[in-house]
């Protein structure tokens, strides 16, 4: 289980880490004053630093409310059913994020529906190849015909002749 | 009376068949995101947008605020029927909506909703048709530092009326101005912040991260909660939309308070979520029986309905006058103006006055075929949610991931979405708000270039800021906004005192 305290304090770290990137990759464009006005990393380099004092100002008033002894602090933030349930969802999306890079947006759609539908709905075979197909044909049409936007495509449609 | 003369002409633009049909086919498209857990009024109009690129910037941008009214409508009609606000604006509306609708009035409650709604949205043009030409005029005596300071102001605002904690408020705000200067710099003609990543030369685009952070995030939020449609069914008779709409008039102060709410949220940053929490907490205040607030009081209903949506239009009036945004709805608007090749701002009024009036006209009808076609079609649409998530939710991913690779046909985008929906997934927990983030993203450029602008008229000096009285009106409204959240709780504190040494 995590606790809300826990949570706050690393998503404050992590946008605390983000800040300070930014605030790297400006200097390489000079912060300060040239003859056409505030050198380019001026204001990066602000918003940066912005984040940074900002993220330490949430680790500060969290601690801070921590040792006050704040109850909503000790609230679980993601409890382990909590989790399963965000995690089932989640790493299909990952995997669909994964096949349509690799085989293309019309697969990975047709694959992550059937998955989901048929492992995680616990419906037949049929509805959810059906669904799945018809989906994908839908975009098809109406992007590739209608709207003439082409998907990412992998190896398998040029097979079939799309 | 110059306004009704432009208006006329902009009636003269909107009112065609093609137009009418962008509208009706916006408002149906609209309703859908909006009753679709996942996918709402922002997310909506930036899937559509890259289909719009190829389009007349009136007929898409009629098709796009089409769909805006759309999905305030539906949102409503979720929370309503199920509980379930599609819309975080619609939030306010479970409260009274919901138990009327159990208590076998749907129809009564879902009525009292779409037609506040309406008269919200209408008082929210009406203003913006009076108002826009002068308050443009106004700005055209704008120059950088003005604009820096309104852009300010507008981020003060957020700061110290948005109740999340400023420090969140400004975390936010701040990665959205440090996202938006990533690619090539305008000014310099250097390429910023890529850290030798090529796929970053483009920028990161605001619409990959509102679909990403309002999409996806939203998503897996729904997901974790569990969620469970206990639906109630609702047949729309005519004769009972009449019947509670003859009774409407008895809550004109209610209608009439909402809609000064809502057109007060919606012209500065508040928003439409703002407003109609204010408007609901106002409406129980003031009520003489509050204890029937939350059981079902259709004022319940009106108050947070009207205010919504008059702040969802009076939203239009800054993007359009000054080219800042008042929602973040309004803010990809705008972004998808700025693609489009026009300048929002006050050039605007001046430059194409028939894309200006066309959409204030079009806002007008756009509205009334939206509570028409809302009213016909809440049967099907509340059918919709009965189909189980388990397949409504991968469709939603699947449209979520194709949009953000349609924005500009980039493999990066893809991940890039993946990676702000996690960001929104745990801003959304921790109550990190978003609307500022994506505010910073669309106008970050301008900001940014204001800023150098003044900084070269005054050499350097931040004085510039405090030069006229003008700019510093604005600079001393900002700075009293920033300042706001602390006297708020100091005040607290001493009355929190002061209440616990009496007792």
């Amino acid at each position: 289980m995590i606790t809300r305290f826990w949570a706050e304090i690393g998503t404050a770290i992590l946008t605390l880490v983000f800040g300070l990137v930014i605030v790297k990759g400006s200097l390489e464009f000079g912060i300060g004053w040239d003859t056409s006005g505030p050198q380019p990393g001026a204001f990066p380099f602000y918003a940066g630093a912005l984040i940074a004092l900002a993220s330490l100002g949430t680790l500060a008033v969290t601690v801070g409310q921590r040792v006050a002894g704040k109850a909503a602090l000790a609230e679980a933030f993601l409890d382990a059913e909590r989790g399963k349930r965000v995690l089932s969802f989640l790493l299909p999306l990952v995997a669909f994020v994964v096949l349509s890079v690799t085989l293309g947006m019309y697969v990975a759609t047709i694959l992550y529906l059937v998955f989901a539908m048929r492992f995680q709905g616990g419906y037949g075979w049929l509805p959810s190849l059906v669904t799945a197909l018809l989906t994908a044909a839908f975009f098809y049409f109406a992007l590739e015909k209608f709207f003439q936007i082409g998907l990412l495509k992998g190896p398998i449609e040029p097979l079939i002749g799309l | 009376m110059d306004n009704i003369a432009n208006l006329m002409h902009g009636f003269s633009v909107a009112l065609t068949t093609h137009h009418l049909l962008l509208m009706m086919a916006g408002v149906l498209l609209g309703v859908l995101v909006g009753v679709l857990p996942g996918l709402g009024a922002p997310n909506g109009v930036s899937l559509l947008l890259p289909l719009t690129f190829s389009m007349d910037p009136v007929s898409a941008i009629i098709l796009l605020t089409s769909l805006y009214w759309g999905a305030l409508f539906g949102g409503s009609t979720t929370s309503i029927l199920f509980n379930i606000p599609g819309e975080p604006s619609s939030v306010a509306t479970t409260f009274d909506g919901h138990p009327m609708a159990k208590q076998g009035k749907a129809t009564e409650a879902l009525s009292f909703a779409f037609l506040s709604a309406g008269f919200g949205a209408l008082a929210g043009v009406i203003l913006i048709t009076l108002l826009s030409g002068w308050v443009a005029k106004f700005a055209l005596r704008f120059s950088s530092p003005e604009y820096f300071a309104v852009y300010f102001m507008t981020f003060a605002s957020f700061i110290g009326l948005g109740g999340a904690s400023p420090f969140k408020t400004v975390v936010s705000m701040a990665i959205g101005f440090a996202l938006a200067t990533i690619g090539m710099d305008s000014v310099s003609g250097n390429v910023r912040l890529t850290f030798e990543f090529d796929v970053l030369l483009a920028g990161v685009s605001f619409l990959i991260a509102v679909i990403g952070l309002f999409g996806i995030g939203e998503l897996l939020l729904t997901m974790e909660e569990g969620l469970k449609f206990e639906g109630v069914a609702a047949k729309v008779r005519i004769s009972d939309v009449l019947r509670t709409a003859a009774k409407l008039p008895r809550y004109w102060l209610a209608l009439l308070r909402s809609a000064l709410i809502g057109i007060w949220m919606g012209i500065t940053p508040g928003g439409p979520t703002a407003a109609s929490f204010m408007s609901y907490a106002m409406a129980k205040r003031s009520s003489r029986n509050p204890a029937k607030f939350g059981k079902g009081e259709p004022e319940g209903v009106i108050a947070p309905e009207t205010a919504d949506h008059a702040a969802g239009s009076a939203a239009m009036l800054p993007m359009l006058a000054l080219g800042i945004p008042g929602s973040a709805t309004a803010a990809v608007m705008m972004g998808g103006l700025m693609i489009w090749g026009l300048n929002p701002g006050p050039t605007l009024f001046t430059d194409r006055p028939d894309f200006v009036w066309g959409l204030i006209a079009s806002m007008y009808l756009g509205n009334v075929v939206a509570v028409v076609v809302v009213l016909a079609t809440v049967p099907l649409f509340a059918s919709i949610l009965r189909i189980p998530f388990s397949i409504i939710g991968p469709i939603i991913v699947v449209i979520c991931f194709i949009g953000a690779f349609t924005a500009a046909s980039k493999e990066f985008d893809i991940w890039l979405a993946l990676v702000f929906g996690l960001v929104g997934y745990l801003f959304k927990k921790l109550d990190y708000p978003i609307a500022p983030l994506v505010l910073a993203m669309v106008i970050g450029d301008k900001a940014e270039d204001a800023f150098r602008q003044s900084m070269i008229f005054s050499q350097g000096s931040l004085s510039i800021f405090w030069s006229n009285p003008l700019v510093s009106t604005l600079m001393a409204i900002g700075l009293a906004l920033l300042v706001m959240p602390v006297i708020g709780s100091l005040a607290r504190r001493l009355r929190g005192t002061k209440a616990a040494g009496t007792v």
